[in-house]
């Protein structure tokens, strides 16, 4: 209805990233990470940012674009509505009002400690004000708002679900209508109210029903299809004792048939909803006591990195390190032929750049392309690329072209920390590989306490044969456009 | 006047025309009582809801053919789009979203089998004036983009914006600030150069020189990465388009343009890499190569194959190997002409 007549941007947010103060991460997810922030020029309102990773939406941008759409033109007062959205290098920042409690989902993680709750929760749309008013949030890309995605800490789906992370961004199949999942066509509003009473399962046991399986989308197909919640019912309620009201609402909602869910509007006429309290009561029995959004987001990313170190290694590696995709760049390209001197581009001999670069890259591998005289090297550095990360090989052998960024020049503390973790892990990993070793050869105790001390020398050796080898790549580069060079213009 | 309205079911027709009346009330009186200006303009988006659930249909009863016919003929007979656009500004909000729905339905809608909205369209083409500097008004952006949308599904429409003076200011539009509206535009931008292809073929054909000029320097040579990231898509679909084949062979044979493509292969961003790739290649497959795009290549062949030999997708993808083995081949067979 159109009651309100309200402006469409009541206040006009600052469109520059310097406006704002990232205060703590307040969530993360495959492809977004949600922040507090003050925007400093509008009294230090608070605010959550979400920043959307743009280089992992697809190019024609038609999802986010859409999200953003719907954010800045909804006008209800359970939708929260985007204050703006700009661009900050390759993330889309999406500034919204800050929700202080947070999303049904943390809530309901602090309330089932144990619970296997999964990433791409329909809850995890849903957050909650201080003042108990609720928003939806969240329309549909990329990871939710506000969502922690904890389902690494179920061990039994962690690997599937990891792997998911990275291809079906979409999410998991466990709140989709069967229509939904079979059709790509045919499904209506009614697929929500679906969604509506799967949700409200979640809310009851912590979980989605079926969630103890991989989140395969066949799988989960060819059970929803058959899927009764009269059965689900049946064999669920041995500890937990619901409402009648509460078990008809849900069994109406999840109908087989589209056409036989009730509608929204008859839904709220539903007598469960008649003896709903206010938002009151969701402040006085649900808030009260709540660990707030920043020490719950704190505490789900401990319990994260608590399951990965148990996890397989190269798993975790993606996930953790979404930034450190293998990428190979070149310095520069060779425009300054038949006297064109279009982008001349040769080494300038900035030494210095091998100690600036800090991002972590497989750099082992551009030693490995590299031809046959540095095969002895790249058994080396390939060891290394395991252990160290290769870390710094990303320079790029300098360029005068002045048109080549220098990655990592500006810290970003994002890559940092994902290096960091990632640094701290191959080196657990390691020193557990080195330990073994030693176990092996010496059979003995007593190595015990000098692991580290070992595993560091190894690591110090690795890293100055790395260094060395950079060092001779680098003046081999460089002799060898200097020879270009001459040949060319000798040639001329 | 309420409960007359309440009391018997309005046709199609007559909800058109109170809404028309109710506009041009809209449209000429801004300092009216403001009690008695609030209770009509309050009806009025009643009407365009109505409007709305006939042309879409609503939770309880699909749309009727006759009557959407109906409502169209109704609404193109006289002015009432073009009060409903000026009048836009005027609406609130759920109004205005109401509204672009309606003109976007009515695009599409058959009267005795034509397209009455492009007839319409045609003898009142300055309408398209108001909606593309829509995207000046921070407030209208997204509604009038939206209309614009629709509107240019009809190839006359799309030719006639191709052909205006406002295709050079989509290059600022597209890089406006606010996220939202920037990329309202750049999908604007996308129907225009790729919805009509003989459109397309011939406007490129006659504006190529400003255009790619642009196209560039505004856009690929951006420094913002999403900008970047859009424009060497778009002009990979552009170029591989069938119908632009000839615009492509023009654009492959230039040394600058080769230059800022290579530029984006060795971008940090995956994506852009790939993108850029799609292009690229056209270079490297051009059977004519210019002496000047041959020896570039052979130039860069070694940072070249090196690239490409661990230069890959996400997903695994037979099309992109094949393209590449392809580039491979091509630049390791090149010979210098001038350097033997």
């Amino acid at each position: 209805m159109a009651h309100e007549e309200e402006e469409p941007r009541k206040v006009q947010f600052p469109l520059d990233s310097n406006c704002y103060q990232i205060l703590d991460e307040i969530g993360r997810g495959v492809s977004a990470i949600v922040y507090k922030a003050i925007c400093l020029p509008m009294n230090s309102t608070v605010v959550a940012i979400k920043a959307i990773d743009l280089d992992r939406s697809r190019a024609d941008f038609d999802d986010v674009r859409r999200e953003a759409k719907t954010m800045s033109l909804l006008s209800h007062p359970n939708i929260l509505r985007a204050h703006c959205s700009f661009t900050v290098d390759r993330r889309l920042w999406v500034v919204m009002p800050f929700m202080s409690a947070g999303s049904l989902q943390s809530i309901v993680l602090s309330s089932f400690p144990d619970g296997h709750l999964h990433r791409d929760i329909k809850a995890g749309n849903i957050l909650i004000d201080s003042n108990g008013s609720v928003k939806l949030t969240d329309f549909g890309v990329s990871a939710s708002i506000y969502e922690s995605y904890s389902a690494a800490g179920s061990s039994a789906v962690s690997s599937s679900a990891s792997s998911l992370m990275l291809t079906d961004v979409a999410g998991t199949p466990y709140w989709m209508a069967p229509e939904v999942i079979h059709s790509h066509t045919g499904y209506s509003l009614k697929a929500d109210i679906w969604s509506f009473g799967i949700t409200a399962l979640e809310l009851a046991h912590g979980r989605p029903p079926l969630s103890h399986l991989p989140p395969s989308k066949s799988l989960i197909m060819k059970i929803t299809k058959r899927f009764r919640f009269s059965d689900y019912d049946k064999n669920n309620n041995s500890k937990k004792k619901f409402s009648k009201y509460f078990k008809d609402m849900v069994g109406l909602c999840l109908d087989q048939d589209p056409s036989k869910r009730p509608s929204a509007d008859k839904l709220l006429k539903h007598s469960f909803f008649k003896n709903c309290k206010g938002s009151d009561f969701l402040v006085k029995n649900v808030l009260q006591g709540l660990p707030t959004v920043e020490q719950r987001f704190k505490k789900t990313k401990l319990l994260r990195l608590a399951s990965m170190n148990k996890s397989e290694e190269d798993e975790d590696d993606d996930e953790l390190l979404g930034e450190k995709i293998k990428e190979r760049r070149i310095s520069g390209w060779n425009f300054n032929i038949d006297g064109f001197e279009l982008d001349p581009v040769f080494p300038t001999g900035k030494v210095d750049d091998i100690n600036i670069v800090k991002k972590v890259r497989f750099g082992g591998e551009m030693v490995i392309q590299e031809k046959g005289r540095d095969s002895d090297t790249s058994n080396a550095s390939s060891q290394g690329q395991n252990q160290v990360g290769g870390e710094g090989v990303g320079h790029n052998g300098g360029d005068g072209g002045g048109e080549a960024e220098i990655d990592g020049g500006g810290v970003n503390p994002e890559v940092m920390m994902g290096s960091l973790l990632f640094l701290k892990h191959s080196l657990e990993n390691q020193k557990q590989n080195v330990s073994y070793m030693i176990g092996l050869l010496h059979g003995e105790e007593s190595v015990e306490a000098s692991r580290e001390e070992q595993l560091m020398q190894v690591i110090e050796k690795l890293r100055s044969e790395l260094e060395n080898e950079k060092k001779k790549k680098f003046e081999l580069e460089m002799e060898l456009e200097n020879l270009k060079l001459q040949l060319s213009n000798a040639s001329d | 006047m309420k409960g007359l309205f309440k009391s018997k079911p309005k046709t199609p027709v007559d909800l058109v025309r109170q809404t028309r009346d109710l506009l041009i009330y809209a449209d000429y009186n801004s300092d009216t009582r403001e009690s008695k200006r609030e209770e009509k303009m309050l009806e009025l988006s009643k009407l365009i809801r109505e409007l709305k659930s006939i042309l879409y249909g609503n939770s309880e009863s699909e749309p009727v053919s006759e009557a959407c016919a109906k409502l169209t003929q109704e609404f193109f007979r006289e002015n009432t789009l073009r009060l409903l656009i000026i009048c836009l500004p005027k609406l609130n909000l759920e109004a205005r979203k109401d509204a672009t729905q309606v003109v976007a339905n009515l695009q599409r809608q058959q009267v005795h089998s034509r397209l009455i909205a492009c007839d319409y369209l045609e003898a009142n083409i300055d309408l398209m004036d108001i909606l593309i500097s829509g995207y000046e008004n921070m407030d209208m952006a997204l509604h009038y983009g939206a209309m614009l949308r629709e509107c240019i599904r009809h190839q006359s429409v799309a030719r006639y914006v191709l052909e205006s003076e406002h295709m050079k200011k989509f290059f600022d539009y597209i890089q406006i600030p606010n996220f939202d509206i920037a990329a309202d535009a750049a999908a604007t931008f996308k129907e225009l150069m790729t919805r009509h292809k003989s459109t397309v073929a011939e406007f490129l054909s006659k504006n190529y020189d400003w255009f790619f000029a642009e196209y560039n320097s505004n856009l690929l040579e951006s420094t913002n990465y999403i900008t970047r990231r859009q424009a060497v898509k778009l002009l990979g679909d552009i170029l591989l388009d069938r119908s632009n084949s000839a615009v492509m062979t023009r654009y492959v044979s230039s040394r600058d343009n080769l230059r800022i493509l290579m530029n984006l292969l060795r971008e940090s961003s995956k994506s852009i890499q790939i993108e850029a790739f799609h292009v690229f290649k056209l270079f490297a497959a051009n059977q004519n190569k210019p002496p000047d795009i041959v020896g570039i290549l052979v130039a860069n062949r070694s940072k070249l194959l090196r690239l490409f030999a661990d230069f890959k997708t996400d997903k695994e993808d037979e099309q992109f190997e094949a393209d590449k083995a392809q580039v491979v081949k091509e630049i390791a067979a090149l010979e210098t002409q001038d350097h033997p």
